[in-house]
């Protein structure tokens, strides 16, 4: 590689501040104080005036995170989430505007500088983009518009399809299933609302871009899909935060439903600061002959915890989870997978991929579970670590849980670390130590890269660089 | 081969209200869902918790784990939502001069 280019990629990645961690002032129409409370959860519902359904459905989710305790498993940085300290509401326009031009200024260029009206231009068939907690543009083409697929923020899916969103909404992850999905039950706000109608397929992805700016702040988005028999699409989220000493907390719930023969594939490539708390739960469901595939990249965030997960609900339904963790300095990724296989011959693999480094921590939890019934059952779980230094750490947790004799599930697990011999052998082929780091890295985490569209492969490569630039020598 | 047991007269078991009743090891919920009556296992499929004693809503004829919030069929015993995904046991419900039994195997 170019000094010039190394030298470009150090300057980068000498300060996540410049590209991503940068803030903007805060021209907000309503910032809610700190704290959680009744009143607040109620004014949220009233603020996007809401059916009385849902604001029930929000108090008896706050009942639930309340009545609950903190989990103590996964990673003894839970115990810092103040949820004290967190704005759980903050407006920062009036709708979620269909034209670039009516974004209040400062949201659009900070868009603008992370680059999506130009990749909305190039290669998505529709863009959802949230500022704190709600979406501030959102637009889809025209022509899919026509073949009825929507593509709206979550308030607005509510309030124009009310009785799609009723019939599906939490019946994948319910406001109960654990104590952060509880509390995204009680305080939502934006996210998507997808709806493919049968037999169409999204040629394009449609992408959803998450932006966190203002200090301690809680980022709660909802995300529900809905792709009817036959339909395909591609949904990709990206995410950024600027860096403060104090922590926010993004807290997701994303639910996925694949109809008969549908096949829904959702990309994350997280990228928060290190200063976030990422605390997700995404679950999906594959009816039969469906297919549902996570790629699952986490990049950024003081910890993350995150097990994409797959209930395999139909005969020759398959999932696939594909999950890349890169763990730096003070960063803790607790990342996996669970599926679930629920009926006959159904099909899965899950390939997750942890890099540590500076001290940072990778975590594989998995969960594999084959239900009493699903005969002709096929699984492949590969998790592989790298550790770029000795203290840095790895750890796996895998469960597998079969009720089935007629199934085939196999295991591999490994744990490397980048050897002396491997940089000598290409060191002495004329490359620098860096590099040869950097390609050995690359050589790793590729099987997954490659899943990605050619513009989110390159930038997750860029990406990997950056972190990796000075971490030899 | 089944056997039948008593539960309590049926004026004890109003519309709207539920009873736990045990035989050997199962512990089986009885829910009376607008003047019809159901018998559920109290254990939800998803993680063996108890599920009778979550929220009970008699017009749907649903009842809520309260562990992680499956909502049962009352009727059928099939779960609605997840993370449960497996049935869990019905039992026939006979009345009988005016005393609730079931039918248990």
């Amino acid at each position: 590689m170019a000094v010039t280019e190394n030298q470009q990629l150090r300057d980068i990645n000498a300060d996540y501040t410049e590209r991503y961690g940068f803030h903007d002032a805060e021209n907000y129409l309503y910032k809610a104080p700190k704290g959680l409370s009744r009143e607040l959860v109620e004014k949220i519902s009233e603020f996007k005036s809401e059916p009385q359904w849902m604001r029930e459905f929000r108090l008896k989710a706050l009942d639930h995170f309340l009545a609950r305790p903190q989990p103590t498993w996964g990673s003894p940085l839970l115990a810092e989430v103040d949820y004290d300290n967190i704005h759980y509401f903050v407006r920062a326009s009036e709708r979620a505007e269909r034209s670039w031009d009516d974004v209040p200024d400062d949201v659009k260029k900070t868009f603008d500088r992370l680059g999506i009206p130009e990749a909305e231009r190039k290669f998505l068939s529709g863009v959802g983009a949230q500022y704190e907690s709600e979406v501030v543009y959102h637009q889809v083409r025209e022509d899919l518009e026509q073949q009825g697929v929507i593509f709206m923020d979550m308030d607005s899916g509510l309030r124009e399809h009310e009785d799609i969103v009723r019939q599906y909404f939490a019946t994948v992850i319910p406001p109960n299933d654990n104590k952060l999905a509880a509390l995204n039950s009680a305080v939502w706000s934006g996210g998507s609302f997808v709806y493919v109608p049968e037999g169409v397929h999204v040629e394009m992805p449609l992408q959803a871009y998450f932006r966190i700016n203002t200090e301690n702040m809680g980022q709660f988005e909802r995300t529900l899909i809905i792709a009817e028999p036959g339909s395909y699409v591609h949904y990709v989220e990206g995410c950024t935060a600027p860096t403060y000493s104090s922590n926010s907390l993004h807290s997701a719930v994303v639910e996925l439903i694949a109809k008969p023969g549908a096949r829904i594939r959702y990309t994350t490539v997280q990228n928060w600061s290190t200063n976030v708390f990422n605390l997700v739960t995404k679950r999906a469901v594959a009816q039969e002959d469906a297919t549902v595939e996570w790629v699952d990249c986490n990049l950024g965030s003081k910890l993350t915890m995150k097990y994409p997960s797959i209930y395999l609900m139909g005969e020759r339904a398959h999932g696939e989870v594909l999950s890349i963790a890169f763990a730096g300095a003070g960063q803790h990724q607790d990342a996996g997978a669970k599926i679930i296989h629920a009926a006959p011959n159904t099909t899965s693999n899950i390939f997750a991929k942890s890099i540590s480094k500076d001290g940072g921590r990778g975590s594989y939890r998995g969960l594999l579970e084959i239900a009493k019934g699903a005969h002709g059952a096929h699984s492949k779980v590969v998790c592989d670590a790298l550790l770029l230094d000795d203290h840095s750490r790895s750890d796996t947790y895998p469960t597998i849980r079969i009720g089935e004799d007629d199934v085939n599930v196999a295991h591999e697990a490994t744990v490397s670390k980048v050897g002396d011999d491997q940089l000598f052998y290409l060191m002495s082929h004329g490359i620098s130590e860096e590099e040869a780091s950097k390609l050995i890295v690359n050589g790793f985490i590729e099987p997954i890269t490659k899943e990605l569209p050619m513009e989110y492969a390159v930038e997750m490569n860029r990406l990997i660089e950056l972190q990796m630039e000075g971490s030899i020598g | 081969m089944p056997e039948i047991i008593e539960v309590c007269p049926v004026e004890d078991l109003k519309p709207g209200e539920r009873r736990l009743v045990e035989w050997e090891d199962l512990e089986i919920g009885v829910f009376n869902c607008g003047g019809t009556l159901y018998a559920i296992e109290d254990r939800c499929s998803h993680d063996n918790g108890p599920l009778a004693e979550g929220e009970f809503d008699e017009a749907n004829c649903t009842v809520e784990c309260p562990r992680h919030g499956s909502l049962f069929d009352i009727k059928t015993g099939q779960p609605k939502t997840l993370p449960a995904y497996v049935p869990v046991d019905t039992f026939p419900v006979i009345i009988e001069q005016q005393t609730i039994k079931l039918e248990v195997d």
